[in-house]
């Protein structure tokens, strides 16, 4: 123990050895204290202490949650009933399959995350490409436009469903003063999931823009000069050069409006309940409906863990496209 | 330039209705034509603040300040040990911040809510904290990692040598030299929070109510008062409106946490 007192770190002073104690300072501003292995090993141990609470926290918070939602979805629990909780075994994944208004939601939500996710490209990648080099307002410009997407999602719900009533709605006037026709939109079953993608497209698009516009200004001169100088015409140099230059940042955004574009719920919540008859009803509120109106929770869980797996799939396919896309820009 | 002004107002005009709504009257409110010249009053934001949501705006901003702190808290020496320590499985923090992204808020919903009945947490603004910690703690992680990542270690080491401990230098030097980063990540913490509306919706019945439940409450139950919903949307939206112009520069980065390197 004696020995190895000196390259220890604990102030054991009885043993340490008098040369050592003589002059603290001599080892304290050397770099020697920062090679021994005690220092290490205590440095470790100091870092496993800043780790330890969250760790410990998000395995309580998270995965806890998951395997208790993965079990409660292999049971019959019924909330108005919790005495008839059985096991179940797989009887609720079968049911699932058979379906039929489970599958409507899975078609309403491909639905839904196309044309949200296709029109907010289209627009965030067309306004990014108007703003790019008018740097004059710029900051001013984009500070206005990120404004739809950091409303509490309760707003935008809000905001839309007075849009889209008849009567109060400078929307419906407009559409009236022009000559178009004033659906009534969210009692319509044909117009009802367009209102909801009208909301989150105004909502979402700033994120591609932003993104897109990032992308812009970094790209390099020399390549879009060179085109330019070569006599490519303006679509070329978009097509050619712009287009593949910004590409992974295109894609990045893409896919994370598209795992994004399942958490519709409160302005279907607040728009439509889901309505008119299943018009509006994704999976997500269908399971929620499933859950907390009907009350079958077992039922529910079960239509979010396939949900969950499909939706986590994708998503880690999505990312790997993504990740490769931009490693091999 | 005419072009970019008109489209300025065109994608904010839905957020602009609904704030001048609010400032009408009753019968004004519903004139069409808007009418742009009109007598102003605080009517709406009166009523609304003398009913209940007072109490949700307090909610909201209790459960918010509160979860904030204590992401960060938990959060931070976290993001500072991945960021200065290799530890094996490091990777793994990250897909699982991933994960708890993608995750709809429903996949966490059902399992809280059956636990906080047995606990006897639901309607509790603690039970809003704690399952505020879901999206806030990992965003914490990845966010001040970043951060810590772009710090010089140099600063560090030299303390070190001086004598300084592992916690004295996070504390004395890199705690400090991050705070831009400290205040980015809590007004994101914060802003999820404050916007939160499922687990609001799932978890409170009428103590714990957050404003964004609340106004739904309103709709509900007082049979769409146009005046006095658009007057609490305004009074929920304008902090998060001032907060995130704040932190504007990092929205993206933010919202896309876990994803992207750097």
């Amino acid at each position: 123990m004696a020995l190895t007192t000196p390259v220890s770190k604990e102030p054991a002073v009885a043993s340490i050895a008098p040369a050592e104690r003589a002059a603290p300072g001599v080892w304290r501003l050397s770099t020697a204290r920062l090679t021994r292995p005690s220092w290490n090993r205590a440095r470790q141990r100091v870092f496993l202490v800043f780790l330890g609470p969250s760790l410990l926290v998000l395995l309580l918070v998270t995965i806890l949650p998951l395997v208790f939602l993965l079990a409660t979805s292999l049971t019959s629990l019924d909330m108005s009933n919790p005495a008839s909780l059985r096991w179940a075994g797989l009887t609720n994944y079968r049911e699932v399959t058979r379906d039929g208004r489970f599958w409507n939601s899975v078609w309403i939500q491909a639905q839904l995350s196309f044309w949200t996710v296709s029109l907010q490209v289209v627009i965030g990648f067309a306004i990014a490409l108007l703003l790019n080099g008018r740097l004059k307002l710029l900051g001013l410009v984009r500070a206005t436009f990120i404004v739809p997407m950091v409303l509490p999602p309760v707003v935008v719900a809000l905001i839309w469903k007075v849009l889209f009533t008849p009567d109060i709605s400078i929307l419906d006037w407009t559409l009236g003063l022009l000559g178009l026709p004033q659906p009534a939109w969210l009692v319509d079953p044909r117009f009802a999931l367009w209102a909801i993608i009208i909301a989150d497209v105004w909502e979402w698009f700033p994120f591609v823009m932003l993104m897109l516009l990032a992308a812009l200004q970094m790209l390099p001169q020399e390549p879009l000069e060179a085109a330019r100088l070569d006599g490519a015409s303006r679509w070329q140099v978009f097509r050619y050069v712009t287009l593949p230059l910004v590409k992974p940042a295109l894609v990045v955004a893409t896919v994370f409006r598209l795992i994004d574009s399942v958490k519709a719920f409160p302005h279907i919540f607040i728009m439509t309940g889901g309505g008119p008859g299943t018009a509006t009803e994704v999976t997500n509120f269908y399971a929620y409906l499933e859950g907390f109106s009907y009350t079958y929770v077992g039922y529910a869980s079960a239509i979010i863990v396939v949900m969950l797996g499909v939706t986590l799939l994708m998503s880690l396919v999505a990312l790997h496209v993504a990740r490769w896309e931009v490693e091999v820009e | 330039m005419l072009a970019v002004a008109l489209l300025v107002l065109l994608v904010l005009s839905p957020a602009i209705f609904i704030v001048q709504m609010s400032f009408k009257s009753g019968l004004e409110a519903f004139q069409m034509p808007p009418t742009f010249t009109f007598q102003v009053t605080l009517q709406n934001y009166a009523d609304v603040l003398q009913g209940k949501f007072l109490r949700a705006l307090t909610n909201s901003t209790v459960t918010a300040t509160v979860a904030t702190v204590l992401s960060l808290a938990l959060g931070v020496p976290a993001a500072y040990a991945l960021s200065r320590a290799r530890f094996r499985g490091a990777g793994l923090v990250s897909l699982w911040t991933l994960s708890t992204r993608m995750a709809p808020a429903i996949a966490f919903g059902i399992p809280f809510f059956l636990i906080y009945k047995e606990l006897d947490l639901i309607d509790t603004r603690l039970g809003l904290v704690i399952i505020y910690l879901t999206f806030n703690l990992s965003l914490v992680i990845w966010m001040m990692r970043a951060f810590f990542d772009g710090l010089p270690r140099s600063l560090e080491e030299a303390a070190y040598i001086d004598g300084a401990g592992i916690v004295r230098a996070f504390s004395a030097i890199a705690l400090p030299l991050s705070a831009p980063g400290l205040a980015t990540t809590a007004i994101f913490t914060f802003l999820l929070s404050w916007n939160d509306f499922f687990y609001s919706l799932l978890l409170t019945r009428s103590e714990a109510v957050t404003a964004p439940v609340a106004i739904v409450n309103f709709m509900n139950y007082e049979s769409w008062e146009w005046g006095k919903v658009t007057a609490a949307a305004t009074m929920i939206m304008l902090p998060v409106v001032a907060l995130s112009l704040v932190v504007r520069k990092y929205l993206v980065r933010g919202l896309t946490a876990g994803a992207l390197k750097g």
